[in-house]
């Protein structure tokens, strides 16, 4: 099977830092890059996006608002490829997972 | 997947009509206060003040609580609520029968209408309960919160029962003592057992969630269950039974251990939050937690006395205004905008989510009226307390008049809520 996608790790960089970062928690209204929800994200080089991610708290009751925002804006962008979220919550998410920018906008001291 | 409770959320019309009607008798007991001031200032427990109160306890309160609880049980239980069409004919047999209630008192009919309407307020709480209850038994998650609301539900079942046996009492005489003896404890199962708990249970479970912290320590927090619940048996039981003093105290002061306790684990999410600016919601529920030491310092002086002497005092009106308006009405007037504006969110715009972009949950309602409302109610509510203290009704009418403006910002902010109307903007093609 062949790909039009010739950089694989160039696609999941493109994903992380054009796509994801526009997809914001709907309460915390950071998006879940800074915050940190993001795992991984694993191309399979073919048409395959596998986002590992988790959430601020396993109640949260806009996970699935939250995935779905992820899956639609990630096949905005590449509309022919299949995107699977796997959500986790080992390791649980903590606040040394925010970056620095997402600190500065919650208002944290570094 | 676990945790991902969106797919069990409730119907926003079964959430939705709980947050209207409540925000409306708000307005309506504030009203009413308002112009009875010169009859329940005289006479302490006038039937008006008695119609009002439980327009403020269940048609406010506890008919925003029944809104809330739906729309948290996917989350507490992680499961979906057991009957959406129970809930729906709940809401309008209980809608009803506080309406009923609340004017055979407001009239003074206790021994016809109030039995009928205390008989239809008992179906009504009897169906919301097998509702809960039933959906406690298919819960998939066992945590100290849906302990917390689960007792909770079990209060109110008494207090009901209580509420009920004492409307009977007027239509066929059955009790040894007098009313005021079983108010005494029909009020303070209400208040601690349902009210508190309830209050527990839920913010323990959302302050963490909404300012990020994950500092959490369950052991406390069933310290405060058990000092909770002992402390209401036993004073329960003691007031039924014996009726001592020092008994009182005892069981008083566990209930004040289990509050402070409390107290202090909030106290730790909040030093060790993540999200350092809060929002008037926030504030407001952070607030409502510290106003609960009037009342808890109230009752401390009152709790070795003789009650009977304490409820024929103005003391009492303290007491309970701090109860109702200081810590059960500031949580609500915060925790609504924690709740509501997600299940209309959800229902508006869940199946846009990623298409388009979509507004905020919190840009549904208007932050600069909410802040407004935060500032009046507080000043009124001071200036109300002031009032009751020093038995002004001039300066009670002040603090009313803050109350109610208060009131009717809610109101609007809620009805902004509910009747939003979807707004897509288109997404910019990432490069």
């Amino acid at each position: 099977m062949t790909t039009k996608y010739e950089n694989p790790s160039q696609i999941e960089l493109d994903i992380v830092e054009n796509v994801l970062i526009n997809v914001y928690d709907p309460e915390i209204e950071i998006d879940i890059v800074n915050l940190g929800l993001i795992y991984e994200v694993k191309f399979d080089g073919i048409n395959q996006v596998t986002v590992t991610m988790t959430l601020s708290t396993p109640s949260c009751p806009l996970g699935d608002s939250i995935v779905q925002d992820v899956k639609e804006s990630i096949k905005r962008k590449y509309s022919d490829m299949e995107v699977v979220v796997n959500m986790v919550f080992e390791p649980s998410w903590n606040h040394g997972m925010i970056t620095p920018e997402g600190k500065r906008m919650l208002g944290m001291n570094n | 997947m676990t945790g991902l409770q969106t797919a069990n959320a409730p119907s926003a019309s079964i959430v939705v009509p709980h947050f209207v009607t409540g925000s409306l008798a708000f307005v309506v007991a504030t009203i009413l206060l308002y112009f009875s001031v010169d009859e329940w200032m005289t006479l302490y427990f006038s039937p008006k003040l008695i119609a009002i109160t439980h327009i403020l306890v269940l048609g406010w309160g506890t008919m925003i609580a029944f809104g809330a609880l739906y729309q948290l049980i996917p989350v507490v239980y992680e499961t979906s609520l057991f009957s959406e069409n129970l809930a729906k004919i709940t809401f309008y047999s209980y809608t009803l029968s506080v309406i009923f209630l609340s004017y055979s008192f407001w009239v003074a009919s206790f021994s016809n209408l109030l039995f009928y309407s205390s008989l239809l307020m008992f179906f009504s709480l009897l169906l919301f309960i097998i509702n809960l209850t039933w959906t406690y038994r298919i819960r998939t998650k066992n945590n100290i919160q849906s302990r917390f609301i689960s007792t909770a539900i079990f209060w109110l079942a008494l207090t009901e029962i209580l509420g009920t046996l004492v409307a009977l009492n007027f239509k066929f005489p059955f009790l040894n003592n007098s009313h005021l003896h079983y108010l005494k404890i029909h009020a303070h199962v209400g208040l601690a057992g349902w009210f508190l708990l309830l209050i527990i249970g839920a913010s323990s479970l959302l302050i963490p969630m909404f300012v990020i912290s994950h500092q959490t320590n369950d052991s406390k927090l069933k310290f405060t269950y058990y000092a909770i619940n002992i402390g209401l048996i036993g004073l329960t039981v003691n007031w039924i039974l014996f009726n001592y003093s020092y008994l009182s105290l005892l069981f008083g002061l566990l209930i004040l251990a289990g509050i402070v306790n409390y107290l202090h684990y909030i106290f730790k999410i909040f030093k060790n939050r993540i999200r350092k600016t809060l929002d008037s919601a926030l504030k407001l529920t952070f607030t409502s937690l510290i106003l609960i030491f009037i009342p808890l310092l109230i009752s401390l002086v009152i709790l070795g006395k003789n009650w009977n002497d304490v409820l024929d005092s103005h003391w009492a009106l303290v007491y309970g205004f701090g109860i109702v308006f200081g810590l059960i009405s500031t949580i609500i007037l915060g925790q609504i905008y924690k709740t509501l504006p997600f299940i209309i969110w959800l229902k508006i715009y869940q199946p846009f989510v990623g298409k388009f972009k979509t507004p905020l949950p919190r840009e549904l309602y208007s932050e600069k009226i909410l802040k407004i409302q935060m500032y009046i109610y507080l000043t009124g509510f001071d200036i109300l307390l002031s009032g009751l203290i020093f038995k002004q009704i001039i300066i009670i009418q002040i603090g009313l008049i803050g109350i109610l403006v208060a009131a009717v910002l809610n109101l609007f902010n809620v009805l902004k809520i509910v009747f939003h109307k979807l707004v897509l903007r288109q997404v910019q093609q990432p490069n």
